[in-house]
């Protein structure tokens, strides 16, 4: 598997969800937990499977506009790949 | 010491209609009389869940033979816990199964003792493996994240790379390619399960290989069985520190054959809290910190990182459960295992061909100088 393709929709694998409560959200898989803050956390809530991936580059690219819009896409990508080699997330 | 565990292992029953010959329940096992009831259990899950646990491992003998397993994993799911479910797929027709994933099933984690027929029923003493494939097809239409666990050993490492490739077609999105651990029935039959060295090398390559292939598809988890790493497994992540595991009669343990330990008492969820049993019982302050640490251990580097190794293994390897793991390269006591390694490559062609018998009875009757199949408490 590659890098998200600009019109795929993100989403959790099944079995995949959230936990915990308040500020710290965690993400729950098979016999683990990821404690997910910040940016990670953001761009996990914008994997609803409807947004695509060029939706959830631009949105942070507009929210942090002062960064490199280049790198912005190749850090979501590249977070997002890692997690679906671990079979957190579809696309 | 953390303020709770991470994940609390629900050992629901130790019944079970397979008699696998790995099997590290403990030989003496709970009684059905003896069993939590429903009540019991929705209340612990409840606590868990306050207390701040976040995974439940719905495991035994075999969680399938409780008849109010629905139940048991609505209750966990309203709590709050993710629910995994370790399960010989032994019991689960279609039906129960849409039950279990309309109640919220997160993980369905299936045994596989062989990819061929006559292999697995061999090392199962039981015939399952159509069963399970039929489910695993079944698990596919479901919701649920679904995990093939693959339980390796002398008895079918020649043929891993088949394995893994049957396994595949199952369409899993896990795979954890398991060596047996010597605990319980798994230890008394050691003999017959003890790869050699060359099954271990060849293993390892094979494991990297299909993790490359599968990247992505399918993930893939396995560890070198611990007689041959250099270091020992940092066990259950260390003594009460991460897990916690409560037996059917409900007594919280450490991990699953602490009752090995001799002196070490286990309470019970029947009269005290999780919170008191994982903070104040003796069971889980044993060994927790490094003032029980003989030397190396004490001074060792890497004491933070796998404690010392497996106080269970340690005791049923040298008679002293403070004893450094033998497993480990500097264990005063490593000469052990060196000892049962050179045995166990000595007899390279101790790989005994299936055998396929009328009944159970007989079955056992003809493997009794090979190992000894998993019986059920009475």
């Amino acid at each position: 598997m590659a890098l998200p393709a600009d019109t795929s929709q993100p989403r959790f694998a099944p079995g995949c969800r959230w936990g915990g409560s308040g500020t710290e959200r965690t993400v729950l898989f098979p016999e683990g937990v990821i404690n997910v803050q910040g940016t990670g956390r953001r761009i996990l809530e914008a994997c609803d499977g409807e947004r695509t991936f060029l939706d959830i580059v631009e949105e942070l690219q507009a929210n942090f506009s002062a960064s490199d819009p280049a790198r912005i896409r190749a850090d979501v990508g590249s977070f997002l790949e890692s997690l679906q080699e671990k079979r957190i997330v579809d696309y | 010491m953390s303020s709770y565990p991470m994940a609390l292992i629900a050992e629901i029953t130790h019944r079970c209609p397979l008699h696998c010959v790995y099997c590290s329940n403990p030989l003496e096992m709970a009684r059905a009389e003896s069993e939590l009831a429903t009540a019991d259990w929705v209340r612990v899950f409840l606590e868990a869940a306050q207390f701040g646990v976040l995974h439940l491992h719905l495991t035994g003998g075999e969680p399938l033979a409780r008849k109010d397993l629905v139940e048991l994993v609505a209750a966990a799911r309203h709590a709050g816990l993710y629910t995994n479910l370790i399960t010989s797929g032994l019991g689960l027709g279609d039906d129960r199964l849409q039950q279990l994933v309309a109640a919220g099933l997160d993980h369905l984690q299936l045994s596989f003792q062989d990819s061929r027929e006559d292999s697995a029923n061999w090392i199962a003493g039981a015939k399952a493996q159509s069963h399970k494939i039929a489910l695993a097809h079944a698990v596919r239409r479901h919701k649920v994240a679904f995990t093939v666990n693959l339980v390796v050993h002398r008895q079918n490492l020649d043929h891993l790379e088949e394995m893994i490739r049957f396994i595949e077609e199952l369409g899993p999105d896990r795979m954890e390619i398991a060596n047996a651990q010597y605990y319980g029935w798994a230890l008394a039959n050691r003999a017959a399960l003890l790869p050699t060295r060359i099954q271990v090398e060849r293993a390892v390559e094979i494991v990297a290989a299909a993790e490359k292939r599968l990247s992505g598809r399918i993930r893939i988890d396995s560890v070198v069985p611990d007689y041959y790493a250099q270091y020992p497994k940092a066990c259950m992540g260390g003594w009460g520190r991460r897990l916690m595991l409560i037996d059917p009669e409900g007594h919280a343990l450490p991990c699953h054959a602490a009752s090995v330990i001799p002196g070490l008492a286990f309470d019970s969820v029947r009269d005290h809290s999780l919170r008191w049993l994982w903070e104040e019982s003796i069971a889980f302050r044993r060994f927790r910190g490094e003032d029980w640490m003989p030397e190396p251990c004490r001074s060792c580097d890497r004491r933070e990182e796998d404690f010392g190794g497996c106080r269970c293994q340690a005791m049923l390897l040298t008679g002293d459960a403070t004893a450094t793991d033998p497993t480990c390269s500097k264990a005063p006591a490593r000469g052990l295992i060196e000892d049962i390694l050179r045995v166990g490559n000595a007899d390279s062609s101790a790989i005994a061909p299936p055998l396929s018998m009328s009944s159970f009875a007989e079955l056992e009757r003809q493997t009794q100088a090979l190992w000894t199949y998993r019986v059920n408490p009475k």
